[in-house]
């Protein structure tokens, strides 16, 4: 045993732990002069091509970009005046991943360093976070206006049943700090804003598009590009998942040589009445959580590879146009896991090529209207008083002037709860072959008195009425004004609320 | 569900997302050869209301390659065929 083998000379023992000591503390050394030295030169080649913040100095919050650079003097202070360069707990708690080669103390010094947004704090945004405060990342910036509420808990774990009614940023902080008091966390607790987007991006070294509309993707899109921040963007619905890594390298909008973004991947945003939210399309926990891993995996592997010195900058080579994968989940498919390579960026890119008309000021001034620009659904409004009847007032009719009661909802919404006697002919989201449908129906056609519409929240029912009214003879029909949510309200407060 | 290779002189056409919804399929075999520019014409023919309702906003894939398809279209004859035993896939924004 090498106890016994070094027991001879005391003298002897004693030097080689000195000379031990010295040549760790001096890798120490190293490893720091490394990690700052790629530091330099990534501030440096942002400099170059990012403009200087509007920020006024003296205008932040306490999370400022004043309390940035303090933060940072202070880290290397303190570094300095310990024999190692990070704290014993910080060993313990992340040798883990520590002794993995990919990571080692480099790795773990660059994830301390470094300042990560994520926006969303969901079901994407939650295990993102939790992974990346477990892995140590130094700064965690999180961004929701939303509260907690309890149909957010299957799949949102940083938020608990006691937490419901917070504020989704600090239920999350909470969790976040039992889970890792060494981490900073800083709070933005509003949805972001055109306006702020520079203004906090700006403060950050990455940032995780963890939200779940059109309008907040291309907004996210355009400030990282603005702010040069690569952005690990992914998003879920239903039992599908979609993850992709953008503007990655950052090169400034220029550059042919920079990592696409959102709208170079998907110009034209979706049509607003074909946008579902969690809510109305649903969500599997597991598929938005195995997202929102993937997106903390892939903002750890930025980080601990540190800045990427091109070639470029030495004169000699010319950068290869950057074409990231999109990788696509899917629960129910075989294979569950396919990637697609994308395009480079586009040459007419409205945010990242040199065509690009938009710009800080088109943001900050609030010029550029995201919600306009990926339309709005208005709620439908469609029919004439005669033919809609409150929850209420259908509730207390005879049960022989009630007609037929037709449910518009999908069959799975339908086997949850549905109402006595009701017919279910789902909507189809065709007005005519609807009414043909739903008019053939032996016990619609045979019933006297009106037919009587009913759905979850009052929209396709108003459809199916006016279906009924323009493709059959059948003129009377009903809207039940404001679905089974209206139901639940007036006439049964018992009615499931899912 | 895994995807059956398609009959000769087809290629496969993968649905994701909104266009499962729309089609209520996971995947079509589709007569080649034709030009990806008119894959949308080719789907509307089949699934009217496709093109503006969902593939609008779409980004499309051959061979698990991005393909633009105002580019391809642009290009004329010279534009990327679709051939039999292609893979094409239909990729809305989630």
């Amino acid at each position: 045993m090498d106890f016994d083998g070094a027991r001879g000379s005391r003298e002897v023992v004693e030097l080689r732990l000195q000379i031990e000591n010295l040549e760790s503390r001096l890798a120490t050394l190293k490893t720091q002069l490394a990690v700052a030295e790629k530091k330099d030169i990534l501030t440096k080649s942002q400099d170059d091509f990012v403009a200087k913040p509007s920020i006024k100095p003296g205008t932040e919050d306490s999370h400022g970009a004043l309390d940035f650079t303090n933060l940072k003097r202070g880290t290397l202070t303190e570094a300095s005046h310990s024999r190692w360069p990070l704290q014993n707990e910080e060993y313990t708690r992340y040798g883990r991943q520590m002794i993995l080669p990919e990571v080692g103390l480099p790795g773990q010094l660059r994830l301390k360093d470094a300042r990560v947004l994520i926006v969303g704090v969901g079901g994407l945004g939650c295990p993102a976070a939790a992974y990346l405060a477990g892995a140590g990342v130094g700064t965690l910036g999180l961004v929701d206006g939303d509260t907690v509420e309890i149909s957010n808990l299957h799949r949102q774990i940083a938020h608990s049943t006691a937490t419901v009614g917070m504020s989704k940023v600090d239920s999350a902080i909470k969790y976040l700090s039992s889970l890792n008091p060494l981490v900073r966390y800083e709070r933005h607790p509003e949805h972001l804003a055109p306006s702020s987007a520079i203004d906090i991006f700006s403060r950050y070294d990455l940032v995780l598009d963890c939200t779940d509309r059109p309008s907040s993707r291309y907004l996210i899109s355009d400030a990282a590009v603005l702010t040069g921040k690569p952005l690990v963007s992914a998003s879920a619905l239903k039992t599908e998942g979609q993850l992709v890594i953008l503007n990655n390298p950052p090169r400034s909008p220029r550059d042919p040589a920079g990592g696409p973004c959102y709208r170079c991947v998907f110009p034209k945003p979706p049509p607003a009445e074909s946008v579902l939210s969690c809510g109305e399309g649903g969500i599997l926990g597991p598929v938005v959580g195995v997202m929102g891993v993937l997106q903390a995996l892939e903002a750890i592997e930025i980080l601990v590879a540190g800045p990427i010195v091109s070639d470029a900058s030495n004169g000699t080579v010319e950068a290869e146009p950057a074409r990231p994968t999109l990788l696509m989940f899917s629960a129910n498919s075989q294979p569950q896991f396919r990637s697609v390579r994308l395009r480079s960026r586009r040459k007419d890119c409205a945010a990242c090529s040199s065509a690009a008309t938009i710009s800080r000021r088109s943001l900050t001034s609030g010029l550029l209207d995201y919600q306009t620009f990926c339309g709005t659904v208005a709620p439908v409004d469609m029919l004439p008083a005669e033919s809609r009847i409150s929850a209420a007032e259908f509730s207390n009719l005879p049960s022989d002037s009630r007609g037929v009661l037709i449910d518009t909802r999908d069959e799975t919404q339908y086997g949850i709860c549905a109402l006595p006697g009701s017919i279910n002919v789902p909507w189809t989201g065709d007005a005519k072959s609807w009414a043909a449908k739903a008019s053939s129906l032996e016990d619609v056609a045979r019933a006297h008195g009106p037919a009587h519409v009913v759905c979850r929240l009052g929209n396709d029912s108003q459809l199916a009425v006016k279906a009924f009214q323009e493709h059959t003879e059948r003129f009377e029909a009903k809207d039940i004004r404001g679905g089974l949510r209206a139901w639940r309200e007036q006439a049964d407060p018992e009615w499931p609320d899912y | 569900m895994s995807i059956p290779k398609p009959p000769p002189d087809h290629c496969t056409i993968l649905y994701f997302a909104a266009a499962t919804s729309y089609t209520k399929k996971q995947y079509d075999h589709l007569p080649t050869p034709f030009h990806v520019s008119r894959l949308p014409d080719v789907l509307e023919e089949r699934y009217p209301g496709i093109k503006s309702k969902v593939l609008v906003s779409c980004a499309i894939t051959v061979n698990l390659d991005y393909v633009d398809l105002e580019e391809e279209a642009d290009k004329d004859n010279d534009g990327l065929l679709v051939t039999a035993g292609d893979e094409v896939a239909v990729i809305p924004p989630l």
